[in-house]
């Protein structure tokens, strides 16, 4: 579970004061799908780098598995991050220069993770997107499509519980998009994973058990979808990919 | 994260700028390249005075001097000593040894033999039908390597010379080989005035061709057996207050191991003994001073290479800016991060390291032969000498030079803040 509670984040000092979260409380049970939405500039990414610990907003709390990821040391939130939470950026940001599977192993060393293990699990990991033929390709030579499903192979090799996606499939045509958001779906449907993603696209949204639309750094609503019980998600912990 | 992965992860991100890492490594590479070949040069050329000096005086012996007054402030009276001394103007003397520090210094253990310094130089040398020449005259010692051009000194009799080529010349032998068998005549003055000099007719047995050392004091006096020197010596003191007492004395030892415990033992009973070490120590100065000089100059292209280092990695820290924020929002600690670029600066400094001095073994190795033939150097003598634990030094030296220059750039990469290093353009 992730509560949210009083979350507020400034940019600049007195006069040019800027409010990018304002007093956002909510909460996200565990296995759920969450949709953040809004326009371009209402915080939704400042809101997912603050849920992340990747930021720190002046108040508020953000608390996982009854932790307050924002009082805790940079170390332990380092922790938690390579433990935990995995992200998956619009740009993918994958290493351009190396092969798939040196890209997916990275979470996995930075976790520590021994070597032999790491070897099963980046597999496994690509294998899921379909990219276990192109284990040794040069990460740059692979289409948008394929960048991205890269990018959530190292998303899920940590088999996280909770994963961040800031407009997953911004950068993809509708087709390739899709193939994207069916992955996300399937691994989160499948192991129960946390799914975060922000989006501009009302029908990623849709998909979501829950959409939660900002405006000017303010929540505006939260919908949870009818078709989908979230309260039945329980927390199965995760099995493998 | 693990250092070896750590470690790998650098050596890769290196291979994907090869040129630039290369040429950065290359600038190191000139320092190790002359670092190394000074290293060699300086090891070789220590070799080569030891040989030189092995050949040139005799490692087992040591030369003892009285220890002199402080004679630094001449304006200071000094109390008179009955022992014998060589006055000369203004306040300065010289003291001499005595029978009976010889005496003692002989008792000491591993002395050999010891044998004083007879002073006394020839009032002429000549040859019937020859013109008279001043010379130098010293003992004769069968230990000391001499490149002879004529005869030798191995059979050396109470009335037998060794002569220097030049002599050979002077005293009209029409070559080296017609000198040996001949007589010569020495002539020394007589310590009071009206004694007549002392005349000794001496065969030549043994012509020796110019010592290497005798540009940097070596010998070109006529070598005469020890015995008839001592008495000539004493002819030419006689009845004056000097008699009996020696400028020094030379030692020999019984053995090389035992040369530095006789010079402790003859220093702790107040005399100056030197080894024949000592005595060339300044040829080794001279080598280590020169040496330092061309490490200098490794150092100092080191130390350019040090902003190359600094530059290429604060270059490196912008252009995988997002990929350092990507690290950072998986988890990856600032220690790691700092570390990932320090070692990447270690890898630049091993090439280099590596890199200059494989280039200065192979060009040393290759030059070898060829200063070897312009020098004129023995047959199997290499003026550079590459010492296995120089590359060590050098390589490793040089990587933590080079981690020490990405300490700043490691620290940017490391103080990144990950959001904004993963804002989109
Ligand atoms: N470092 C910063 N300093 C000042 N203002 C900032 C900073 N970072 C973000 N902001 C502001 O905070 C607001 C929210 O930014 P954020 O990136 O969260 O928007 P967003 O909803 O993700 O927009 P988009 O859909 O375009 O990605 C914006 O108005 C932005 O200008
Ligand atoms: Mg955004």
């Amino acid at each position: 579970m992730i509560e949210v509670t009083q979350l507020t984040k400034t940019y600049g000092k007195k006069h040019n004061i800027f409010t990018a979260l304002d007093d956002v409380s909510f909460t996200i049970p565990d296995g759920a799908s969450v949709a953040i939405l809004g326009k371009s500039g209402s915080g939704k990414s400042t809101l997912m780098h603050a849920m992340s610990g990747l930021d720190r907003p002046q108040t508020g709390k953000v608390v996982i598995d009854g932790e307050d990821i924002l009082t805790l040391k940079t170390k332990a939130v380092d922790k938690f991050r390579a433990t935990k939470m995995s992200f998956i950026f619009q740009s993918f940001f994958i290493q351009a220069n190396e092969n798939c599977y040196d890209n997916v192993s990275l979470p996995l060393e930075i976790a520590n993770v021994p070597l032999k293990e790491r070897r099963k699990r980046v597999t496994d990991a690509l294998e899921s997107v379909e990219l276990g033929d192109k284990i040794k390709s040069k990460a740059k030579n692979l289409s948008g499509g394929q960048k991205q499903r890269l990018a959530i192979a190292r998303a899920i090799v940590n088999k996280p519980q909770i994963i961040f996606a800031d407009e997953p499939t911004g950068n993809l045509d509708s087709a390739t998009g899709e193939k994207v958001e069916d992955i996300l779906f399937g691994y989160n449907k499948k192991n129960g994973v946390t799914l975060i993603i922000v989006t501009h696209d009302p029908d990623l949204a849709r998909k979501c058990d829950m959409q939660i639309n900002v405006k000017d750094g303010k929540i505006e609503s939260i919908r949870e979808s009818k078709t989908k019980s979230i309260a039945n998600v329980t927390k199965k912990g995760v099995s493998t990919v | 994260m693990k250092v070896t992965d750590t470690i790998r992860r650098a050596g890769r991100s290196l291979r994907n700028a090869k040129a630039r890492t290369l040429l950065t490594s290359l600038a190191i590479g000139v320092g190790a390249f002359t670092i190394i070949l000074s290293l060699a040069a300086g090891a070789g050329g220590r070799q080569y005075a030891q040989d030189i000096v092995a050949s040139n005086t005799n490692v087992l012996e040591l030369y003892v001097q009285p220890k002199q007054d402080d004679q630094s402030d001449s304006s200071k009276p000094k109390e008179y000593s009955e022992d014998p001394s060589i006055s000369y103007g203004g306040g300065f003397s010289l003291k001499l040894l005595q029978q009976s520090d010889i005496d003692k210094i002989e008792k000491i253990d591993g002395v050999e033999d010891i044998t004083p310094v007879y002073n006394v130089s020839a009032k002429y040398v000549t040859r019937e039908g020859q013109k008279k020449y001043q010379a130098s005259i010293e003992s004769f010692t069968s230990t000391l390597k001499q490149e002879y051009v004529a005869g030798n000194g191995d059979t050396m009799g109470a009335n037998d010379v060794v002569i220097p080529e030049a002599f050979r010349e002077v005293l009209g032998f029409v070559d080296n080989s017609a000198a040996i068998g001949q007589n010569v005549t020495v002539a020394v003055d007589g310590a009071t005035l009206g004694a007549p000099d002392k005349v000794v007719t001496l065969k030549v047995v043994g012509v020796v061709g110019e010592s290497a050392l005798a540009s940097i004091g070596g010998s070109a006096g006529l070598q005469l057996n020890k015995d008839i020197v001592k008495e000539l010596y004493q002819y030419s003191q006689a009845g004056t207050p000097n008699e009996n007492a020696y400028t020094g004395a030379t030692v020999t030892a019984i053995s090389e191991s035992k040369v530095q415990d006789i010079k402790t033992a003859i220093n702790s009973q107040g005399y100056e003994a030197q080894t024949a070490e000592d005595l060339m120590g300044f040829i080794f100065q001279f080598i280590n001073v020169l040496q330092g000089i061309l490490i200098g100059f490794g150092a100092l292209a080191v130390l350019t290479s040090i902003f190359g280092i600094i530059n290429t990695q604060y270059i490196s820290v912008l252009e995988r800016t997002q990929q350092i924020g990507l690290m950072k929002a998986l988890g990856m600690r600032r220690r790691d991060v700092g570390r990932l670029f320090k070692f990447e600066a270690a890898w630049i400094g091993f090439l280099g390291g590596a890199l200059g001095s494989g280039l200065a073994f192979i060009a040393g190795t290759a030059a070898n032969p060829w200063i070897r033939d312009t020098l004129n150097l023995g047959d199997d003598t290499n003026l550079l000498i590459f010492e296995p634990w120089s590359f060590v030094a050098v390589i490793v030296g040089l990587m933590l030079v080079s981690i020490g220059a990405g300490i700043l750039p490691a620290r940017k990469a490391a103080r990144l803040d990950p959001i904004e290093a993963l804002r989109t353009e």
